[in-house]
């Protein structure tokens, strides 16, 4: 979070500096107490929208998605990660992707965890080729349905808020190839040197 | 696309015999609750990011990195994103949410900007929870090498939207 503090830092100082010498503080002031209420208002927007998106994920989570999902990922998971990564460790991580790629934090995050321990199983100090492919991954994001955006849209008005689930699905797999792509070169650098 | 999706859940739903409307109901639940949880992070971007904008400072800042979106090939006005996405996922979305009612959602920068927001994550946290979680302080390149993946994302978002 010190990352977001730092922007928070600078965005104010720099907004009430800046206004100091180019204008109006009382309007910075009065824009700034609004914040709060046009946050209330911005969440009631969102309100329908997330509860429309919780129980459409809801029944495909109960009709059992996570596990389809983390059973058809697990041949291919096994040419990213390496083999001896161990059967209770493919599992955590494929659970953790499919849960990523629905959307599910809430699910993903546990089993994430779950799985970092299992891949640093010799208590190593640095982590393994196979645990950063999984931070990586995770920290690229595969998004199959971007529900909290496409809730934002329809709550900005927007005619045609579903436009973005294609382009938004190929920039999601194109960062997470980019983040793939990037680890197996410095893993195959490091292991050359 | 939504409906076919919410037509494909009702269907597999069934054939798993689910009872739909109370998983529908607890989903919904979940959502509603999740979407009320960013309320404080909601206030805490938005106080800044007014500050900033009332001021005048945003947009000098949108015109100062205005080299760099152009040669990203993203609309200067989804700039912002692209520096807090990695930082905070609600602020982000409050930033987007900004992003389309100034744009306009429709709009080049409210498209481009919507279609990046799935291609990143928070980079730090969860660099910081999973890598915590497995006892370990060092972190290699995952950060450098997630970054780049983000930024080619938003290249191909922007690709998408001419």
């Amino acid at each position: 979070m010190r990352g977001v503090s730092a922007v928070f830092f600078l965005l104010i100082t720099g907004g009430v500096l800046y206004g100091a010498f180019t204008g109006d503080l009382t309007k910075i002031g009065s824009a700034a107490v609004r914040a709060g209420q046009e946050a209330l208002e911005t969440v009631v927007g969102l309100i329908g929208g997330f509860a429309f998106f919780g129980g459409l994920i809801g029944i495909l989570e109960k009709a059992g998605a996570i596990g389809l999902m983390s059973r058809a990922m697990r041949r291919p998971l096994e040419g990213l990660f390496g083999k001896n990564a161990g059967d209770e460790a493919f599992e955590a991580v494929s659970v953790n992707l499919a849960a990523n790629m629905l959307g599910l934090s809430n699910a993903a995050t546990p089993m994430g965890m779950r799985a970092a321990r299992l891949l640093n199983a010799e208590h190593a100090s640095t982590p393994s080729d196979a645990l950063c492919m999984l931070l990586v991954i995770n920290a690229t994001s595969v998004q199959l349905l971007p529900s909290s955006v496409i809730a934002l849209r329809n709550a900005a008005g927007s005619g045609m808020a579903d436009a973005v689930v294609l382009p938004g699905l190929a920039a999601s797999a194109v960062s997470t190839a980019v983040g793939i792509a990037l680890c197996k070169l410095l893993q195959k650098r490091e292991k050359s040197e | 696309m939504t409906v076919w999706l919410l037509l494909f859940a009702v269907v597999a739903g069934i054939a798993r015999k689910v009872d739909l409307f109370s998983a529908f109901s607890e989903g919904a639940e979940r959502g509603m609750k999740s979407a009320a949880r960013i309320l404080p992070y909601l206030a805490a971007t938005l106080t800044a990011l007014r500050v900033a904008e009332s001021s005048g400072l945003m947009e000098n800042l949108c015109q100062a990195l205005a080299p760099v979106s152009g040669w990203l090939g993203l609309p200067s006005g989804a700039m912002p994103l692209l520096i807090m996405r990695p930082l905070s996922g609600s602020a982000s979305l409050a930033l987007l949410g900004d992003i389309l009612r100034a744009y306009g959602p429709d709009s080049r920068t409210g498209l481009v900007a919507s279609a990046m927001m799935g291609s990143g994550e928070t980079v730090l946290y969860t660099c910081a929870v999973y890598l915590s979680a497995a006892g370990i302080k060092k972190s290699r390149y995952i950060i450098p090498v997630s970054l780049a993946g983000w930024i080619a994302g938003c290249v191909t978002a922007g690709l998408f939207f001419r």
